[in-house]
């Protein structure tokens, strides 16, 4: 009963009190933060900064310096193996087994070449060029239950994997994108909204144009008909008989390439898109074109 | 606290701008059956909406809430750069007013850009392909050399086990013989003086001296001996052949 009065009382006090305005606002306590330095005889006496030591003398010390002691990042023996970690190329993987439930999930068009642009859009995968990170790792773990038929393109993959897309009838494709490629394909609306024109795909790095240009590992610089004949190979080293693409109903979308050059699907180098208008321009200027083209 | 109190007062002030909205654009209709050109009403109708607007944004702001270009006119340098009207453009379309000609690049950016890439990309995906070829070959030719090289010494291991194993036992034996032959010297001096005799002893070490060079000499005779055995051996042995020679 009294809390019932205490609440109809403080009710029409609330009432009584005027509206809540810019006037008779203020911040909250601590939310914004004093950028002057007490004064006075007990103002500020050490101003935030410590008693004692290098804290209150404020020489920040170079980073990784122990004063005096001997540094953790000396104390510890160098292990060569990490020799030139830095410059390295990192492909974060993908399973065969994430795959096939992003595909089951109806979060990726399997009517349509997969990419790495489709497989960011799907949520499920995500990586950033400026770690030094250049693409997607497709690795064989679920290969034995993976059972979809797709035209993907990935920046790397081991032979297994290549087998279980095969043996499915699909068709997989290792290509190389520059960091600059592939944060157009990780974001390429914030590309078109730069209102620039679509650049060129970069050739492969020399210790890479191996990998690339092998049938072996389906590079997109490889010969199309050595790639078919190592198709059948593959099939005859893992056993499965190896469907024919040929007289599949699919046939346009499993044959569907990008150019070595061409970044994303359907868009050639050198068009700008504007997805206000939702147009594309295209040049005509034969310099332009000379450039987009070599 | 402050959150309940707006709640509360949400309601009467939503219901009162609804209100608002109502009065208003009956009013607006009226107008337009009246009459649209005349400067006055329009001027009236200009003050209206300024009073109407309360959100308290800069017009560059309410540009972009409204999804149009913030700004009509330069507002600072960077509003004329290159960039910002090709971000105009990819954001705002034709209506942002921008020719869509500066999005492709220039004659001087292609240069510079083929000058770039002349560089970075100094070798042709063929010539890039020969290369690797090339050390592929000789990376596999070392590691073949390599093997050749194990293989062969592989074959020779099992003499140098043994050569080794002989050498070892040679010089344990030889060890062992210099260590006995030390140890016969000392029992011989100590039975000759008939008791227990500490080995540093200055007899001792004499009595041991003496010994050693009686060892010493006896060998020398040996070896005479067994030389002078050898040259007769040697010279009946000539002996043998040149009287066969004869015969």
């Amino acid at each position: 009963m009294g809390s019932r009065q205490i609440t109809e009382k403080s009710l029409s006090m609330l009432r009584s009190l005027p509206r809540i305005s810019l006037q008779n606002i203020r911040d909250n306590p601590n939310s914004k933060l004093k950028n002057k330095r007490g004064r006075g005889q007990h103002g500020g006496d050490k101003h935030g900064a410590g008693n004692k030591g290098s804290g209150q003398r404020q020489n920040f010390m170079r980073l990784g310096y122990e004063t005096g002691n001997n540094p953790f990042y000396l104390r510890i023996p160098q292990e060569h193996y990490y020799r030139g970690h830095h410059l390295r190329r990192e492909y974060p993987p993908l399973t065969l087994h994430n795959l096939q439930k992003i595909i089951d999930k109806d979060c990726v068009d399997t009517s349509k070449p997969i990419d790495i642009a489709s497989l960011i859009r799907s949520g499920f995968y995500n990586f950033s060029p400026d770690l030094k990170q250049f693409g997607i790792n497709l690795t064989d773990e679920g290969a034995d239950i993976f059972a979809a038929k797709i035209n993907i393109e990935v920046q790397w993959a081991s032979e297994q994997v290549i087998a279980a897309i095969e043996k499915n009838g699909g068709v997989i494709t290792t290509a190389y994108y520059d960091p600059h490629s592939l944060l157009l394909l990780k974001n390429p609306k914030k590309f078109f909204e730069s209102g620039q024109a679509i650049p060129r795909r970069m050739i492969p790095p020399s210790d890479l144009i191996e990998y690339y240009t092998s049938a072996k590992s389906r590079g997109y610089l490889a010969d199309p008909e050595e790639i078919s004949k190592e198709r059948v190979k593959l099939a005859q080293k893992y056993g499965y008989t190896l469907p024919n693409i040929e007289k599949d109903s699919d046939y346009t979308m499993l044959s569907e390439r990008k150019d070595p050059r061409q970044i994303f699907y359907g868009l050639e180098p050198g068009w700008v898109v504007n997805l206000k208008d939702e147009c594309i321009l295209k040049p005509k200027d034969q310099e332009l074109l000379s450039y987009y083209n070599s | 606290m402050n959150l309940c109190l707006r709640k509360q007062y949400i309601r009467p002030n939503l219901i009162g701008s609804l209100f608002r909205f109502a009065s208003t654009s009956a009013e607006i209709v009226e107008n337009d059956q009246v009459f649209i050109d005349d400067e006055e009403a329009q001027a009236r109708e200009a003050e209206i909406n300024k009073k109407r607007n309360i959100s308290r944004l800069t017009p560059a702001h309410q540009n972009l809430v409204n999804g149009r270009k913030p700004y009509e006119e330069p507002m600072s340098l960077a509003h004329l750069t290159v960039k910002y009207n090709r971000k105009m453009y990819g954001r705002y379309g034709s209506a942002s007013g921008v020719n869509p000609n500066i999005c492709f690049p220039s004659k001087q950016d292609i240069q510079e850009k083929l000058e770039y890439e002349a560089i970075a990309y100094p070798f042709t995906i063929q010539q890039m392909m020969v290369s690797a070829a090339q050390k592929r070959k000789e990376e596999n030719e070392r590691i073949e050399k390599r093997d050749r090289d194990v293989a062969a010494k592989f074959a020779k291991l099992d003499q140098w086990k043994k050569e080794l194993h002989d050498k070892l036992a040679k010089k344990t034996a030889e060890v062992s013989a210099a260590k006995e032959k030390k140890e016969r010297l000392v029992e011989e001096v100590r039975r000759h003086f008939g008791f227990k005799l500490d080995p540093r002893d200055e007899r001792f070490q004499e009595m041991l001296a003496k010994r050693e060079k009686e060892q010493k000499k006896l060998e020398k005779l040996a070896r005479k001996e067994a030389k002078e055995k050898m040259m007769i051996a040697k010279l009946q042995q000539k002996n043998v052949e040149l009287t066969d020679a004869k015969k």
